[in-house]
Formats: C-alpha cells, structure tokens, sequence
C-alpha cells in the first residue's frame, strides 16, 4: 500500500494535528470555553448511547429528506416549463434571480408568526432554501439544448411529451445535479436554521439545549456531528453530480 | 429560441428596430409578471390572510415611514458595518490563505481538508458556540459573518492560484524575480476574476450571516429589525427590511458581474456557485 500512503498520509498528518491542537487548546481553556477532543468524543459518546442522539437524527432527516424532495419535484418541472416557453422565461427570470439572490432566512420570521410551529413551516423554509438552485440550474442546462435537437423532432412529429422525456430530460439533467449539489447544502442550512429559529426540535434541538445548559462538551459533539453530516452530503451531492456530468457534451 | 432555430432569418427590411424588439421581447413579459405577481399576491392577502399580513399595497405605505425611522436607519447602519467589516477581514485573510494554498503544495496539504470540510458545515451551527464565546454581541455577529464568508474566498483564490498559467511564472523566475514578489505581481492578479467570483458568493454569505447572528444573538440591526416588526405584527414594516436585504443581495451580484465584464472583459466568467 505504498502509493496509498503517500497519496493519504498529507491527510492523515494533517487531521492529527488538528485533534493534537484541539486537544491542547481545550485542556489549556476553562471548559465553559472550549472542550478537549477527548471528551467531546465520550460526550458523543453518551448522547448516542443515551437514544437522544440517534431520535433526533432521525427526526432531522426526516425533515430534510421531505422539503428536499419537494424542492427537486416542484423545481425541476419548473425549470423545464421555464425552458420551453421563451416569453415565460423571459418574464419570469430576473424575478428568480432576485430570490436566489436574497437572504431566505429573512422570511423565517414571517413563516413564523403565520403558520406556527408544526411540521409545515419547517418543510417550507427547507423547500424555499432548496428550490431556487434548482428552478436556476434546470432552466440554465434546458438553455443550453442545441434548438436543432428540438427542430429534428418536432419534425419527426414528436409530441410533446415525448420530447420532453427523450430531448428535454437527458440535457437538463446535468445541471439539474449540479442544482441538487448545491440545494443540499442550503437544504441542511434551512433545516438548523427551522430548527433553531421556528420550534426546536432535532438535532438545531440538540445543539440548542446543550448551549442553554453551558454543556458545552455537548456544543461540540452536535458541532462535530452536523459538520461531519454536512462533508458526508456535500461529497454525496458532488458524486452524484459528476456521475451525470458524464452525459455533458 | 427553439422555435425559431431553423426558420428563415429575418430578413433586414423586417427587421423591427431595436428598441422595439427590446420592449416587446423582454420589457413587456417581465413588467406583465411582476405586476401578475403583485396582483396575485394582495388579491390572495386581501381574502385569505388576517389584515396585518404584509401586502404590496401597504408595504408601498409603509415604505416612507420606515426609511425615515430613525431606528430603522440605525439598525441598517449596523447590520451593513458589520457585514463591511467581516468581509473586509474575509477579503484579506480569505486572499493571502488562497495563494498559499493555490501556490504551496505544503499549505495545500495542511489546510485543504479543513477549508472543504468547514465549507461543507451549515455555518449557522456555530451560532451556539460563538455566544458562548464571544457572548450575545456584536463580536460575535462579526465572527459568524467572517466564518459564513471566508471559506467560498479561500477556496476560490486557491483555485485561481493554481491555474495561473505556467509561463507566466516562468518568464518572471528568468528575470530574478523573488518569491513574494511573484505572488503579489503576477499571481494575484491573474487569479482577480476567482477572488471576484468568490466575492460574490462570500457576499451572500455574509449578509445570511449577519441576519442569522442577529436572529440568534438579538443584536441589533437589520435582521433583528425584521424579527422583531413581525413578532409584534408589524408585517408590512418587517417586509421593506426584507426588500432592502434582497436589494443588496442583488446589489452585490450585479457589482460583481459589471466589475468582471469593466476590468477582465478577456475573462468568461466561469459559474462557481456553491
């Protein structure tokens, strides 16, 4: 395994020396302040013996999981639609733009105070923070299909249907993904941001509970959890994009 | 587009001038739309909703006695110092870790996995700890803004750093020229147009972060502006908060695009959102 290591061992050097300076700066501080790796680990530990850890993981994904799927369904129809009809696209184009250029967050509040605290606000913040780089991405790559592609068959008398299942589909789909990439990652940011900010509950419960109690060995164990999720999601979305990039010509 | 590929081009003695075309082809489709979406949206208010839910018509009124509340202008006033000076820190130190990187492969390989994992995190995670660090303050506002921003710099610095052109540095390392010097003179500006991308995405960023710090720290400013209008049913106030955190999300886009195309017009600019 030589090539192995000399391709890895940069990586591993490196994450051990990030433990190494977290264990030594959390021994140095007062533990109000910052927890040693040591002990964040047997905090970690403790929460998923405990039951608590693994309930509000599942609890978390369940909302990620539906407002992110409402997001891929809801966008990329929208974004073929967007596509197909010029003067629509036209029209409704910069207006998707200014809300893919603002700060979602900001709506929170209004949510809040309209719908309460069930299930449903949550789902809408997930899907407001996933949608737009989906509609944004799908409309781009059904931009980019050659119109000749379109001529051909429509003068074969395709019908519409059929064009978008077999013209329509395989070209967006590459941008699509890479849509996807980046809705998953703002979909895991509105879902802590609807839990901490709407009604507590998962892991943004987790984390918040923790920090109301000064656990804070327990901060950084929901810290390390959600960040590890996030690199997990994030790498997941960029294999699924590049699987399909293979389509992109 | 589609449809008209492959049809005749047309002719130049029907060709309709083009300012014309301009307003038919896209002036008219988008106005028709906005005015549908403001149309739809108070009729929908107006029949449905409790009357302090926001509507286009008494967002428009409230839009004078908000601008000239003085706590509104306050609030603004912090909320666009703070996203000023964490971008600010983000720029230079984002910059200066993004050649290193982009240049060393030693640097490279010390801090790759934690400016990518970092990057992957959904930044309002640390919220928490922040206010257990640097309390419910504007500090900690600053600090959220800075960690919010600088990994999409870094990383897009890095990426420019490593795609300078070969020639480039080897023309400079015949003439003698030192390592420093190198980077700040050729490396730099060869990787603008990453930093400006990368600027663009860290500007977003950071105005999420300054609302979401100000939501969880209750530190005065824009978004806590919002949160608390709402919260006592002010909707149509909270809303121009709203509208002005979108004018600049905007704001900040078309100044990224417009600089790209005023002073790199060689540069196609490459899409490298995240």
């Amino acid at each position: 395994m030589p090539t192995y290591l000399r391709r890895h061992a940069p990586f591993w050097i490196s994450i051990f020396a990030g433990i190494t300076l977290w264990e030594i700066a959390g021994r140095s501080t007062s533990a109000a302040f910052m927890v040693p790796f040591s002990e964040t680990v047997v905090r970690l530990w403790q929460l998923v013996k405990g039951g608590e850890f693994l309930s509000q993981l599942l609890d978390s994904g369940k909302l990620f999981l539906s407002g992110f799927i409402l997001a891929l369904v809801v966008g990329m129809p929208v974004g073929m639609l967007l596509a197909r009809i010029r003067t629509l696209r036209i029209g409704v184009e910069p207006y998707i733009m200014i809300l893919y250029a603002t700060p979602m967050v900001a709506l929170i509040p209004f949510i809040l105070s309209m719908m309460g605290f069930g299930f449903a606000p949550k789902l809408l913040v997930v899907f407001l923070f996933a949608v737009f780089p989906v509609i944004y991405n799908t409309v781009e790559g059904a931009r980019s299909i050659k119109p000749e592609l379109i001529e051909v068959a429509k003068s074969f008398r395709s019908s519409e249907w059929a064009l978008w299942r077999e013209v329509m589909l395989p070209y967006t789909l590459p941008y699509t993904m890479t849509g996807v990439r980046q809705a998953i990652g703002r979909a895991l940011v509105g879902m802590i941001a609807a839990e901490f900010f709407l009604s507590a509950t998962g892991l943004g419960q987790l984390i918040m509970s923790a920090s109301q109690n000064f656990d804070t060995g327990g901060v950084f164990a929901s810290i390390l959890i959600i960040g590890l999720l996030g690199i997990g999601l994030t790498r997941l979305g960029l294999v699924i994009e590049q699987h399909f990039a293979r389509w992109r010509q | 587009m589609a449809e008209q590929a492959l049809s005749t081009p047309v002719t130049a003695a029907h060709k309709p001038s083009v300012s014309a075309s301009r307003w038919s082809g896209t002036i008219m489709p988008r106005l028709i739309t906005g005015l549908t979406i403001v149309l739809v949206w108070e009729c929908v208010v107006r029949a449905y909703a409790p009357a302090y839910v926001a509507k286009p018509s008494t967002v428009v009124l409230a839009i004078p006695t908000v601008i000239t509340d003085p706590a509104f202008l306050q609030a603004l006033g912090s909320s666009m110092t703070a996203v000023a000076e964490g971008l600010a820190i983000t720029i230079v130190v984002g910059t200066v870790l993004g050649l290193l990187m982009g240049r060393s492969t030693t640097f490279d390989r010390i801090f790759r996995v934690y400016i990518n994992g970092f990057n992957a995190m959904p930044m309002i995670i640390v919220l928490p700890l922040f206010s257990l660090w640097f309390g419910y303050s504007s500090a900690a506002r600053v600090a959220t803004i800075i960690f919010a921003a600088i990994f999409a710099i870094t990383m897009n610095v890095a990426d420019g750093a490593r795609s300078v052109p070969r020639e480039y540095l080897e023309v400079s390392r015949s003439f003698r020229s030192g390592r420093l010097r190198m980077l700040t003179d050729i490396v730099l500006p060869a990787s603008m147009p990453y930093l400006l991308a990368g600027f663009r995405l860290a500007a977003g960023r950071a105005l999420i972060g300054a609302v979401v710090a100000e939501f969880f720290l209750s530190v005065g400013g824009l978004g806590y502006y919002i949160l608390y209008n709402s919260r006592s049913y002010h909707h149509n106030e909270a809303f121009v908060g709203v509208l002005l955190l979108a004018a600049f999300g905007v704001g900040f886009e078309l100044l990224v695009n417009w600089a790209t195309r005023r002073f790199m017009p060689w540069y196609r600019r490459d899409e490298k959102t995240s």
